[in-house]
């Protein structure tokens, strides 16, 4: 479980090149639905799939800044699965699981795989800030 | 002629006598004596007066022989003798003598069976004469008998009234006297026999030798009246010197001994008798209360064995008023007779035997003690027999050889019965025997008091071979050394498969728990969801909302994020699908630190660990790492301006070598936990966060250490800090 206080600070939205991409992965629409509609109110530009199988063809051919996804997707656990294959194209892009409990072998999978853990239900200011530190790839460990 | 230088008479009044006129009015005319004299009358009533008044003064016996012949000179004879008899020898000699030569005195002398001799038969005739001139002396003499007699019988006579007495006798010349006969039968006295002899002139007169007779007769009164009086005299002295020989006798008598009368009381008693009967000087009132008690007590007793007769002694407890004590006496008592058998008291002899008795008492005591501890001796034995017979394991007694000398029924299956005839031990037993031997030996010699091992022995009832516990215990004799050892071999195969059976159990329980977990982190997981959705549609909402619906907004807001923490912490509880195994639990706790180590240095808490070795423990790891973590998390929680935390773990024995513990502790020095919720935190929904706190962590902890069949616990002072103890039990199996 991570745990982060962040000092209130800016949120980025807009990245030189435009504004940041995230990845969002979950099987649950309407918590999908809001997820997007949230990180797009806080102005960045989402991508939102339903299933582990989009997201991995969406990943070979599109460049994100992060990626969020839940852990239990399709009731098999297939969120390592997704970010590793962000991770193919982008070994360094930033990535967080996001789920309703983590066992010590996820965390601990997690952790040396260097993905955060978000734990749902979310609160979602710590949501948003993760994301954000996420995006400015500032040390997001544990 | 007559001489009259009288003497004057001394001035003691002279007591009327009865001057023998019974004498002479009786007997006296003999043929010698034929003719009266006359015209001596007046004379002859003074000088009789004169010299009866010398007489009656003399005071001893053999002054009146001296005064006899005196008279008798003053009368103008010129000699006289007086002969007396000694019974012992039967002589008659000389005693006194006026002018009598001796050597003519001595041709008179003679003895009393001399019968013919003229002074023999006056003698034995008892009556005076007159000898002419005879071979013996040339003059004619007047022999007078003088013989003991009185008128009155002596007083022993007339205690028995008999007319047996001497003195009356004599006195009436009842019988001729025999020598034999001069003692009194009564009384005892031993009478006198003498004769006087009065040479005569030719001119003495008839007249003269009445006078002579009178005189004489008046000495013989006097004699006689002095002859008793010495005799009883004498009596009373010797009686004197007997009494004082008894008494030196009986003082000198260790025992007391008492001499009393018809009435009981003490005529005469020894010095050791004093102490009880007589009081000493300086006596107090109590002494002599206490004196007469004895006395009382003496005479009672003295009553009962004198009229009974058949208990010619008993048991008499006095009080000794010098020493203050009492002393137990065996009195004897015997009746005392006078010398004419009547009854006149007792003689009492008592013996102290307070010793004896004290002694005797002592013995009786110490006899009955003896059999009431035999008595419990028997008891302790019974009981002994009925608890080893019924504790239902094989018991062996050895000695200090560590030889076999007891077995209960259950042990006899084991090693054999060395009693039983025809003494069989098959093969089985007989290395049974050797195994226990070896330890048996051991055990003995070592210099443990106690000892626990496992003894591979074959049970031939079960037809198995069966590890034992063999527990020994040594008892010493008084000087500490070994006198015996005795061992209990338990046979744990059916604790062991309780064990068993109950660890199984719990894993199921465990398992159950899990399952139950999964099932509620399914649940909860799918209300998680839909909470997100929710959650996030409010968030999305917040700027559409007017501003006079913004406070129902806000209760919608803040009631969903309740119910999110909730469902989160439900799920962050009930996440494992783990497998329950055995595990190290100090393993356990430094992963879990590790994985919080950085939120607890963030918060300024300083972790101390003290972790003893541990046995493994079958537990569900991942739910004992969730129970520590919330313990962990709750203690930080409690510290929000840092403090200090230590963790410790022991291994703690159990009730039997089967079961142990693991001890946990976790302690902070944080805000603690107020009195009045301590015992509620363990119940769901109760918390000390306020809104942030779902008050279901502790409950949820709480439950999982049950289902471990654990042991969880917190103290707490406010102000102080808190501790929270978790025990874990561990089975050996």
């Amino acid at each position: 479980m991570t745990d982060l206080k962040l000092p209130n600070c800016e949120r980025p939205t807009v990245t030189p090149d435009g504004k940041y991409r995230i990845l969002v992965v979950d099987d649950e629409s309407s918590v999908l639905l809001t997820y997007r509609l949230i990180l797009e109110h806080q102005g960045y530009e989402v991508v939102a799939c339903g299933k582990s199988t989009e997201a991995i063809a969406l990943l070979q051919n599109q460049r994100f800044d992060t990626v969020l996804c839940d852990y239990s997707l399709e009731e098999q656990h297939t969120g390592f699965e997704v970010i590793a294959a962000a991770r193919r194209h982008d070994p360094a892009i930033p990535a967080a699981l996001l789920t309703g409990y983590a066992t010590k072998e996820t965390a601990d999978e997690a952790a040396a795989k260097n993905i955060a853990i978000m734990i749902k239900p979310t609160v979602t200011e710590e949501f948003l800030a993760t994301t954000s530190k996420m995006l400015k790839r500032d040390g997001y460990g544990r | 002629m007559k001489n009259n230088a009288e003497k004057k008479p001394p001035k003691v009044p002279v007591t009327s006598i009865r001057s023998g006129s019974m004498i002479w009015g009786s007997n006296l005319a003999t043929a010698e004596l034929r003719f009266q004299p006359e015209g001596f009358g007046g004379r002859r009533n003074k000088k009789p007066r004169m010299a009866a008044m010398r007489l009656m003064d003399a005071e001893r016996s053999d002054e009146i022989f001296s005064l006899l012949l005196e008279e008798i000179a003053a009368l103008g004879y010129p000699r006289a003798l007086v002969l007396e008899a000694d019974f012992d020898t039967g002589r008659i000699v000389p005693a006194a003598a006026h002018k009598w030569p001796r050597l003519q005195a001595e041709k008179l002398a003679t003895t009393l069976s001399a019968d013919s001799h003229p002074i023999t038969r006056v003698l034995l005739a008892s009556r005076p004469a007159v000898l002419t001139k005879t071979t013996f002396h040339p003059r004619p003499v007047y022999l007078h008998p003088i013989l003991y007699s009185q008128n009155n019988v002596c007083w022993e006579a007339g205690r028995v009234s008999t007319a047996g007495c001497l003195a009356v006798r004599n006195s009436r010349r009842e019988a001729a006297i025999s020598a034999k006969d001069q003692t009194c039968p009564n009384c005892e006295i031993r009478g006198y026999a003498a004769v006087a002899v009065v040479e005569l002139a030719k001119r003495n007169t008839e007249a003269d030798l009445t006078e002579l007779g009178e005189l004489v007769e008046l000495a013989n009164m006097s004699l006689s009246r002095l002859h008793r009086a010495q005799y009883r005299y004498e009596r009373v002295r010797e009686m004197e010197i007997t009494i004082a020989q008894m008494a030196t006798v009986m003082q000198s008598m260790t025992d007391p001994v008492m001499l009393t009368d018809t009435q009981h009381h003490v005529i005469m008693q020894s010095k050791a008798a004093e102490r009880f009967f007589k009081a000493p000087p300086g006596a107090r009132e109590r002494d002599l209360r206490a004196l007469d008690a004895n006395q009382q007590l003496f005479a009672s007793a003295l009553s009962t064995m004198l009229v009974s007769g058949i208990e010619p002694h008993r048991d008499l407890v006095l009080l000794d008023v010098q020493k203050g004590a009492e002393v137990i006496f065996e009195a004897v008592a015997a009746p005392t007779y006078g010398p004419d058998g009547v009854h006149v008291g007792a003689v009492t002899v008592m013996r102290d035997v307070t010793e004896l008795r004290l002694a005797g008492l002592e013995l009786r005591s110490n006899f009955d003690k003896l059999r009431s501890t035999e008595e419990i001796v028997r008891q302790d034995r019974d009981r002994l027999n009925l608890i080893i017979e019924n504790v239902g394991d094989p018991i062996v007694v050895c000695d200090r050889q560590a030889r076999i000398i007891l077995m209960d029924t259950l042990a006899q299956e084991l090693f054999g019965n060395p009693a039983a005839v025809g003494a069989s031990r098959s093969a089985l037993q007989s290395k049974n025997q050797e195994v226990f031997a070896a330890y048996s030996k051991m055990f003995t010699s070592s210099a443990s008091d106690r000892e626990t091992a496992p003894l591979q022995l074959y049970n031939p009832a079960v037809r198995q071979s069966i590890e034992y516990d063999a527990r020994s215990g040594k008892i010493f004799d008084e000087m500490g050394h070994v006198a015996f050892t005795v061992t209990v071999l338990r046979d744990l195969t059916a604790l062991r498969k309780v064990e068993q059976l109950k660890v199984e159990r719990r894993i199921l329980e465990i398992e159950k728990f899990a399952a139950t977990g999964r099932l509620a982190a399914t649940i909860a997981h799918e209300v998680n969801n839909p909470m997100e959705a929710i959650k996030n549609s409010i968030y999305l909402l917040a700027e559409s909302i007017p501003p006079d619906a913004l406070p129902i907004y806000n209760i919608l807001k803040s009631e969903t994020e309740r119910v999110a923490r909730i469902v989160r912490q439900m799920l962050g509880l009930y996440r494992n699908n783990e497998q329950v195994k055995p595990v190290n639990v100090n393993t356990i706790i430094e992963d879990t630190l590790l994985l919080l180590n950085r939120q607890l240095q963030r918060a300024n808490v300083e972790v101390r660990l003290d972790l003893r070795e541990l046995p493994d423990a079958v537990i569900a790891a991942d739910q004992i790492r969730q129970v520590l973590s919330n313990i962990i998390i709750n203690a930080r929680d409690a510290m929000p301006d840092g403090g200090k935390m230590l963790i410790r773990t022991r291994h703690l024995p159990g009730r039997n070598e089967l079961r142990s513990w693991v001890r946990i502790l976790i302690a902070d020095n944080g805000t603690g936990i107020p009195r009045d919720l301590q015992r509620a935190i363990f119940e769901p929904f109760v918390t000390t966060k306020g809104e942030k706190g779902t008050g279901l962590g502790l409950w949820i902890v709480k439950g999982i250490i049950q289902n471990h069949a654990g042991k969880l616990s917190a103290r707490s002072t406010v102000g102080k800090g808190t501790v929270f103890k978790i025990d874990l039990p561990v089975v050996r199996l």
